[in-house]
């Protein structure tokens, strides 16, 4: 799993955060309120413009503050019973086909099948439910207006603020529904989807003979089941496990009977899991053993993973903080994504050695190499064990316990090295954990379904919002437009950023104008543009451009920043820590749009 | 006579309910640019417990001026004050009941839920909301198709939960847009026997119409409207008095009395405009014979003196 960023403690944010929000807040409010002042006074005069401005502040004040939990129910009930009408069901049933459907076109025999099926159903249901409500939202108000409806709710003593907060709660509990129908439909189609069971023969084990010709234990495989077979290798004591097979394996038991010797195959395990991680800081050695702050650079365009080179010694080291003996008193569960970069072929099947080390920061006591085949896509475990070994200075071994000689006040650091030459691994900071234990699958499902849900509520936000001031179909084009803008939101900041400094290495080929240029003349994107007073004007116009759009995307929300899926389809637990950020972030959002959205129906002429 | 900017004076019946001082509204385009001129500077009092009409052709300003009272709309200039508050203020929509011209209500609910809804709106508790709902329905003949979706309804059933969403809060005040539009005599006349009811039981109504029987009828004052423009304001009877001309009406008079009265006329210089047996509206025909059709079913129409 990509995790590019660490994800900060809740309560370390939580407070200036909200500082800024309410600074944001004041300064956007003072700022609608000189541009009110602005437009009146053209049309009034600048005195009778600061009067009008200054009663409808105070009347949205009061309005806000008289609104009624009745009144904003009766508006959701309203909205729920349209949404019915609208034959929103409809969208179920549409699902429902997806679903049936959906074992034509998803891969059993994929690398992890249980990513597949969790990625797929939680991109649809996603993509489903915020349709759903954004076009619920954009078109109910301005249908009521039209309809002239609205003007036997605002004969009553309603507050516009009590319509916009109605609707956003109507609509929000229609995509609820769906949500939670489509979320179990999904779940269970994926736990149905990856279940399997696997078959193993007594015939299909070999005993395998030690020097002596006793028996050391066994091998074998087992049947075929959705597209993939196991090896196996068992104990003396009839007790194994099977090889790492699209991203899970098997538990294997014999059980002697009256029949004979029979083996039982466990259900797959690592496919629905919900992996508690202890993560770490990481920093590298060069191929000299000196400190560096990066890796080595293989010419990827995403930097995400830094590479170490082989035979060298260079290194990957992390250090993890409050490692403690009552949780791990087994030994340290390291889990690692290791990626490889070969630059010869090789053995393709057997893999990259690499080692292992767990050294005391305090004392640079380090135990010896614990060796390990690095194996791309899949998830390597090692389990550091209670007592390591170290070399003496006489070249003699000894052993050490971990957390008496390894561990320094719940620090230990793990260096991770590869073995052959002119092979690289690939690390990033994410990708060497140490395993806490597992979280409740499922309690994870409903985790991720709250992203779905975060994401759900905005857009039923933003379409109610846009509503209040625009027509149906332009509301719900300036809705996904904000949508747009937001999941673009860094690549955007990032060329408002290249234009302003002029550096193009930053984001290649300019902005909107330098792009339409660059097409029609056919220029490559990596090219210098030569300085002339035209391409300055151009670049000129450019930055002018991505000023508002540099803005909105501060501003507006990016959807996909809300999504868990990630963590659920790797098999992480989704931290608390991420969920609590995004629901601030979501509730953050929603007040906006609601005070939007009530201002603009306050201001407008219903009946006009 | 003018009350204070900003304040209602007068107590119990001679309270002003409504004011609209200098109250003008031009329509304008996106531009700012003035697109219609929809109420010239309007200045109107109107006092607890009348009937106050507002009467005038297509576009004459009457919806303006009430959607401006309503809060609907805002005024160009001037001000609209109702119970002395600001016709923006939703506050003051406690106490008023709107019936719009065409009924726009939610067509997928039916009758019990949409006055449920209106009620939910005045915040009413909701044993009192079903109380009033069942009431409201029984009133407007509605009893047996509550349950119905009112997008099944005809026009004049849907007129009848237009007043009945309109009186759900008891309102003191009712703004009527056109509320004989679309109803058949029956309807009509309901219609007008419930405007008056309302008034015996101390409400204000304000009522727009082109309708002119409409009006004099049941309407108290009348506000004569014309392009935007406040053409003739006063009581109705005072307004349609004649006074040059003397009207005789007398029951049971045998011709020969007829013709003394003639020569009375004659010998005082009186100009005889019409002696004669006077005529009934069509209104008050057209309900003769339903209520005589309902008393006795199956009736035929015989020849008469009327029809023979």
């Amino acid at each position: 799993m990509v995790l590019e960023e660490e994800i900060p403690k809740f309560t370390a944010w939580i407070g200036p955060a909200f500082v800024t929000w309410l600074f944001t807040a004041a300064l956007v409010a003072v700022l609608a309120s000189a541009l009110a002042w602005l437009v009146q006074s053209l049309a009034y005069g600048p005195l009778a413009a600061g009067d009008r401005v200054y009663r409808g502040v105070l009347t949205t004040l009061a309005d806000l503050a008289g609104m009624s939990p009745r009144r904003i129910w009766a508006l959701a009930r309203l909205a729920i019973q349209e949404s019915l009408r609208r034959n929103v069901l409809v969208v179920l049933g549409l699902f429902a086909v997806i679903v049936l459907f959906a074992g034509w076109f998803l891969d059993p025999t994929s690398v992890n099948p249980g990513k597949l099926y969790l990625g797929f159903i939680l991109s649809a249901t996603n993509l489903l439910v915020c349709l759903v409500v954004l076009v619920l939202s954009v078109f109910s108000l301005p249908a009521d207006i039209k309809a002239k409806a609205i003007q036997t709710v605002t004969t009553k003593p309603v507050r516009t603020g009590e319509i916009v907060l109605g609707r956003m709660l109507g609509f929000g509990l229609v995509g609820t529904a769906l949500l939670a129908l489509m979320g179990t439909v999904g779940w269970a189609f994926v736990v149905r989807s990856v279940r399997h069971d696997h078959e193993l023969v007594a015939a299909d084990m070999l005993e395998l003979k030690a020097d002596d010709g006793s028996t050391s234990g066994y091998e074998g495989r087992t049947s075929l089941a959705r597209g993939h077979r196991h090896r196996v290798e068992a104990g003396i004591d009839g007790v194994g496990r099977t090889d790492t097979v699209q991203g899970h394996r098997h538990t294997v038991r014999a059980v002697d009977g009256a029949g004979g010797r029979t083996w039982e195959v466990g259900p797959p395990e690592g496919l629905l899991e919900a992996r508690k991680p202890l993560r770490g800081t990481l920093r590298f050695l060069d191929r000299q053993g000196k400190p560096s702050t990066k890796g080595i650079s293989v010419g990827a365009e995403w930097s995400y993973r830094q590479y170490i080179e082989g035979g060298s010694l260079a290194a990957a080291i992390w250090t993890f903080d409050g490692v403690g003996e009552r949780e791990f008193a087994a030994g340290l569960p390291l889990e690692m994504i290791v990626r490889v970069f070969r630059t010869y072929k090789g053995e393709i099947e057997k893999g990259i050695a690499g080692s292992v080390r767990v050294r005391n920061p305090a004392t640079g006591l380090q135990s010896d190499p614990i060796y390990f085949t690095a194996k791309e896509f899949t998830i390597d475990s090692l389990l550091i064990p209670r007592q390591v070994g170290v070399t003496t200075t006489d070249g003699g071994t000894r052993q050490v316990d971990l957390f008496r000689d390894i561990v320094a006040d719940g620090r230990v650091e793990v260096v991770l090295q590869c073995l052959e030459p002119a092979q690289y691994y690939g690390v990033a900071q994410a990708d060497f954990y140490l395993r806490r234990g597992s979280g409740s699958f499922a309690f994870n499902y409903l985790k991720s379904c709250l992203g779905i849900w975060f994401s759900m509520l905005i857009v039923t936000a933003l379409g109610v919002m846009f509503s209040t001031f625009l027509a149906g179909p332009v509301a719900l084009l300036a809705a996904l437009s904000v949508v747009l803008v937001g999941q673009f939101r860094e690549f955007i900041q990032r060329l408002f950023e290249s234009q302003v400094t002029g550096d193009s290495k930053l984001v290649p080929g300019g902005g909107p104008i330098e792009s339409l240029y660059r097409i029609v003349t056919q220029t490559s994107i990596t090219l210098e543009l030569d300085p002339s007073p035209a391409v300055n004007a151009m670049k000129a116009l450019d930055t002018v451009l991505l000023a508002p759009m540099r803005l909105g995307a501060a501003l507006f929300p990016s959807l996909s920043a809300l999504g868990t899926g990630d963590f659920l389809a790797g098999g992480f637990d989704i931290p608390f820590d991420l969920l609590g950020a995004h629901a601030v972030e979501t509730f953050g959002y929603l007040v906006a749009f609601f005070l939007v959205g009530a201002v603009c129906l306050r201001s407008r002429e219903v009946a006009a | 006579m003018h009350a204070e900017p900003g304040k209602i004076h007068g107590t119990a019946d001679d309270e002003v309910i409504v004011a609209a001082r200098n109250l003008s509204k031009t329509y304008r385009d996106f531009w700012g640019r003035s697109k219609k001129v929809a109420l010239k500077p309007l200045d109107l009092e109107i006092r607890r417990g009348e009937i106050f009409g507002l009467l005038g052709p297509n576009g004459s300003g009457k919806t303006t001026t009430m959607k401006l009272l309503l809060g609907l709309i805002f005024p160009t200039s001037g001000e609209a004050l109702v119970f002395g508050k600001d016709a923006t203020d939703v506050s003051k929509n406690e106490r008023i009941g709107y019936l719009p011209e065409e009924t726009y209500l939610y067509k997928f609910l039916d009758a019990e839920e949409t006055l449920d809804f209106y009620g939910r709106l005045f915040d009413m508790p909701p044993e009192e909301r079903t109380r009033r709902a069942e009431a409201l329905i029984a009133m407007v003949g509605l009893a047996r198709d509550k349950k119905r979706q009112l997008k099944e309804y005809s026009k004049g059933m849907t007129r009848r939960i237009g007043i009945a969403q309109a009186l759900i809060n008891d309102p003191e005040l009712v703004l009527l847009d056109e509320p004989t539009s679309g109803l058949d005599p029956i309807g009509t006349r309901e219609m007008k026997d419930l405007i008056i009811d309302l008034k015996k039981r101390g409400k204000t109504v304000i009522m727009s119409s082109h309708l002119l029987a409409d009006v004099e009828d049941v309407c108290d004052r009348i506000a004569v409207l014309h392009q935007g423009e406040l053409k003739e304001l006063g009581r109705v009877e005072d307004l349609l008095r004649v006074t040059d001309v003397t009207q005789i009406r007398a029951r049971g008079l045998p011709p020969a009395a007829v013709a003394e009265l003639r020569t009375v006329l004659e010998k005082h210089g009186g100009a005889e405009i019409e002696i004669g047996n006077p005529t009934t509206t069509l209104e008050e025909l057209f309900l003769e014979v339903v209520r005589d059709t309902e008393a006795r079913p199956g009736r035929r129409a015989r020849p008469t003196e009327r029809n023979a």
